[in-house]
C-alpha cells in the first residue's frame, strides 16, 4: 500500500509543479525556469528544517515567498523578450540555477555528522518527516491538502477577473494592451505565482525524498513541467492533473513491466499525442461535453 | 597571457560547432518561427549513424564517417519535420514545441538503447598534428574542425544568397504570404530548410564527436542549450549572428574554464546571456525594425 501513496505523493508534487507552468502559459508565454524555482524552493526548506530546525509548514511558507521574489525578479528583464527568446532565456536561467546548487556548499556539524548541501553530492538527511514520526499516508494527504489548495486558487482565479486578464493576454497581446492591460505587470505577476507554486512543490519534494541533488532539477523537469499543461490542455486545472496522471501514473508507473521500452515509448508518446490532439487533452471543446456529461445540457452553453 | 590567447583560440576552433548548431536553430526559426528542440539531439544522432556506418562496414577510409554522418543527419532532419511539424497546424505552437521536446527524449533514448548507454569512440584525423607558433599550439583535430565547419558555413551561405532555393528561402522567412502569393510553395520551403539544417547538424555532430573523440547521449543536452544560447545572442533568425555567437560562446566558455574550472563554466555561460537579454535583447545582429 505504501507503493502507492509514494506515487500519489510524487503525482501530487508533479501536479503543482505542472500548474504552476499552466499559470504561465495562460499568458502565452513558455517558461523553462519552473525547475529552477522548483530547486530553489526544495533547497529552501530543506535547509530551514534541516540548518535553522523550523517547522515544515513555515519552511514551506519561506521557501514560496522565495521562489516568488526570485520568479520577480527574473521575470521583469526576461519579460523584456516575449516568445522563443523567453523558452531560452528561462531554460539559460534554470540552468543556472541548477548549477548555482552544483557549485553551493553549506554545511553546518549537527552531533558527528555534518548536514547541509554539499555540491554536486547534494543535500541528504533532510529528515523532517521520519524524526517527527510521520507515516507514508499522512505525508501523502499533507502534500494533496497543498495541491489541492493551489487547484482551488487557480480555478477560482480562472473565473475571476485576473484570470480573464491572464487569458486576453495569451490570446492576442495587442488586442489586450488596446483594451488598457498593462502587459508586463500581469506577466510577471503570472509568472510570481508560478514561481511560489513551484518553489511551494520544490519544498514538498525536498521532504518526501530525503535527499536532494542538482540532477534532480535539469531540463528534463523543466520540459515535464510545461508538458503536463500542454499534454493536458491550457482549458481548465484538471487537464494538468489529468496529464500528471496520464504521465506520472501510467507512463511512468504503468507501464513499468516494459523496461528499458517504456523510455522510448514515453518520447514517441508525446509526439503521437500534440499529432492528434494539439490543443490538449482537454481543450474548450471537450470540457464542455464533459459538463454536459455531469450537469445536464443546461451549462453546456458556450 | 598567453594561457588566455592559447585556451580563447581552442575555444574559438572548438565554438564553430556550436555556430553550426545555432546555424541550424535560426534558419528553422527564420523560416517557421518555431523552435526545433530536436535539433541538437537529432545532430549527435546523425553522428551515431554516420559512426555506424564506418563500423558496418570494416575498411572504408575514416573521412567517410563525416559523410555518413552528413547524410544521416539530413534524413534525420526530414524525420523530425515529418513527425512533428507536418501534421501539426501552424497556429498552435506550444504543440510543435513539444512534440520536438518529445522527439529529443526519443531521439536520447534510442541512442541509449542502441549502444547500451556506452560512450563510443570517434575516429579523430589529424591529432597527432600540432602546428607550433614558439610557445603557442594550433591542435590539428581542432583545427580540422574548425576548417570543415568554416567550409560548410561557405556553403550554406553561397546556397541562401547565390541560389533561387536560397532565395525562396529568404522570401518566407521576410515575410510567408507575400512569398506564397509570388509562387513559392512553403511546405516545399519548410521541408528543405529542415533537410539543410539537418545536413549541417549532422557534419556538427560529426566534428564534435572528432574534436572530444567520444560520441555520448549525454552530449545531446549541453549542445541544446549551447545551440539556443547562441541563437539567442547572435540574434534569432541571423545566419551570420549564429556564426560570430558561436564562436564567442566557444573562446568565452574555454577562458572561463580556464580560470573558474569546469563546474563553473557553463554558470558563466549563462551569465552571459543574461546579460545579452538585459543590455541587448535582440542580439548581436538584431534584424531590422518592423519584423517580429
Amino acid at each position: 500500500m505504501d507503493f502507492y501513496f509514494g506515487l500519489a505523493q510524487l503525482i501530487g508534487v508533479h501536479t503543482l509543479l505542472g500548474l504552476s507552468a499552466y499559470v504561465v502559459l495562460l499568458t502565452g508565454q513558455v517558461s523553462l525556469a519552473q525547475a529552477g524555482f522548483f530547486a530553489i524552493g526544495a533547497y529552501v526548506a530543506a535547509m530551514l528544517t534541516v540548518l535553522a530546525g523550523w517547522h515544515l509548514v513555515p519552511a514551506l511558507g519561506a521557501a514560496a515567498l522565495t521562489g516568488a521574489t526570485t520568479a520577480c525578479a527574473v521575470g521583469f528583464p526576461a519579460l523584456r523578450v516575449k516568445g522563443l527568446m523567453l523558452v531560452i532565456a528561462t531554460l539559460a536561467f534554470g540552468e543556472g540555477v541548477r548549477l548555482f546548487f552544483f557549485n553551493f556548499d553549506y554545511q553546518i556539524a549537527r552531533g558527528d555528522v555534518k548536514v547541509g548541501p554539499l555540491g554536486g553530492e547534494g543535500f541528504r538527511q533532510i529528515r523532517f518527516f521520519p524524526e517527527n514520526g510521520w507515516t507514508t499516508l499522512e505525508v501523502m494527504l499533507f502534500i494533496w491538502i497543498f495541491v489541492l489548495l493551489v487547484m482551488a486558487l487557480l480555478w477560482w482565479l480562472d473565473r475571476s477577473r485576473y484570470g480573464a486578464v491572464l487569458r486576453a493576454v495569451g490570446e492576442d497581446e495587442l488586442a489586450a494592451q488596446s483594451a488598457g492591460i498593462n502587459l508586463t505587470a500581469v506577466k510577471v505577476s503570472a509568472i510570481t505565482l508560478g514561481g511560489a507554486i513551484a518553489a511551494l512543490g520544490g519544498g514538498l519534494y525536498a521532504h518526501y525524498a530525503t535527499h536532494i541533488e542538482h540532477l534532480s532539477f535539469g531540463i528534463l523537469l523543466a520540459t515535464f513541467a510545461i508538458a503536463y499543461p500542454i499534454v493536458g490542455g491550457l482549458a481548465s486545472v484538471f487537464g494538468t492533473l489529468a496529464a500528471v496522471l496520464f504521465v506520472q501514473g501510467f507512463l511512468v508507473e504503468g507501464l513499468r513491466d516494459l523496461g528499458d521500452w517504456r523510455n522510448l515509448l514515453f518520447g514517441a508518446l508525446i509526439v503521437l499525442a500534440m499529432n492528434l490532439r494539439p490543443r490538449g487533452f482537454l481543450d474548450a471543446g471537450n470540457l464542455r461535453a464533459i459538463k454536459r456529461l455531469f450537469w445536464g445540457g443546461g451549462r453546456g452553453a458556450p | 597571457m598567453l594561457d588566455l590567447l592559447q585556451s580563447a583560440s581552442d575555444g574559438v576552433l572548438y565554438g564553430a560547432t556550436y555556430a553550426l548548431i545555432g546555424i541550424g536553430f535560426t534558419l528553422v526559426f527564420g523560416v517557421m518561427h518555431k523552435i526545433n528542440m530536436a535539433y541538437g539531439a537529432a545532430s549527435v544522432g546523425g553522428a551515431y549513424l554516420g559512426l555506424m556506418v564506418l563500423k558496418l562496414g570494416a575498411g572504408l577510409p575514416v573521412p567517410l564517417v563525416f559523410f555518413g554522418s552528413f547524410l544521416a543527419g539530413g534524413l534525420l532532419g526530414w524525420m523530425v519535420y515529418l513527425a512533428c511539424f507536418h501534421f501539426i497546424p501552424l497556429s498552435s505552437p506550444l504543440a510543435t514545441l513539444m512534440s520536438t521536446v518529445g522527439m529529443l527524449l526519443l531521439i536520447d533514448e534510442v541512442i541509449v538503447h542502441t549502444t547500451d548507454g556506452m560512450p563510443q569512440n570517434y575516429p579523430a584525423l589529424f591529432d597527432d598534428v600540432m602546428l607550433r607558433f614558439g610557445e603557442f599550439t594550433l591542435r590539428g583535430d581542432l583545427l580540422l574542425v574548425f576548417l570543415v565547419s568554416v567550409a560548410c558555413m561557405a556553403g550554406l551561405l553561397a546556397l541562401l544568397y547565390r541560389t533561387r532555393l536560397g532565395l525562396a528561402t529568404r522570401a518566407v522567412s521576410q515575410q510567408a504570404i507575400a512569398a506564397q502569393l509570388c509562387g513559392i510553395r512553403l511546405a516545399q520551403v519548410n521541408v528543405t530548410t529542415f533537410v539543410i539544417t539537418g545536413l549541417l547538424g549532422g557534419i556538427a555532430g560529426a566534428m564534435i564527436g572528432a574534436a572530444v573523440g567520444t560520441l555520448s547521449p549525454l552530449l545531446t543536452t549541453p549542445l541544446t542549450v549551447k545551440g539556443l544560447i547562441v541563437t539567442v545572442i547572435g540574434g534569432l533568425g541571423s545566419v551570420p549572428g549564429a556564426i560570430v555567437a558561436g564562436l564567442l560562446v566557444g573562446g568565452f566558455e574555454n577562458v572561463i574554464q580556464l580560470y573558474r574550472g569546469v563546474t563553473e563554466r557553463d554558470l558563466y555561460v549563462m551569465l552571459l546571456l543574461f546579460a545579452f537579454l538585459v543590455f541587448r535583447p535582440g542580439g548581436l545582429f538584431a534584424p531590422a525594425g518592423g519584423r517580429n
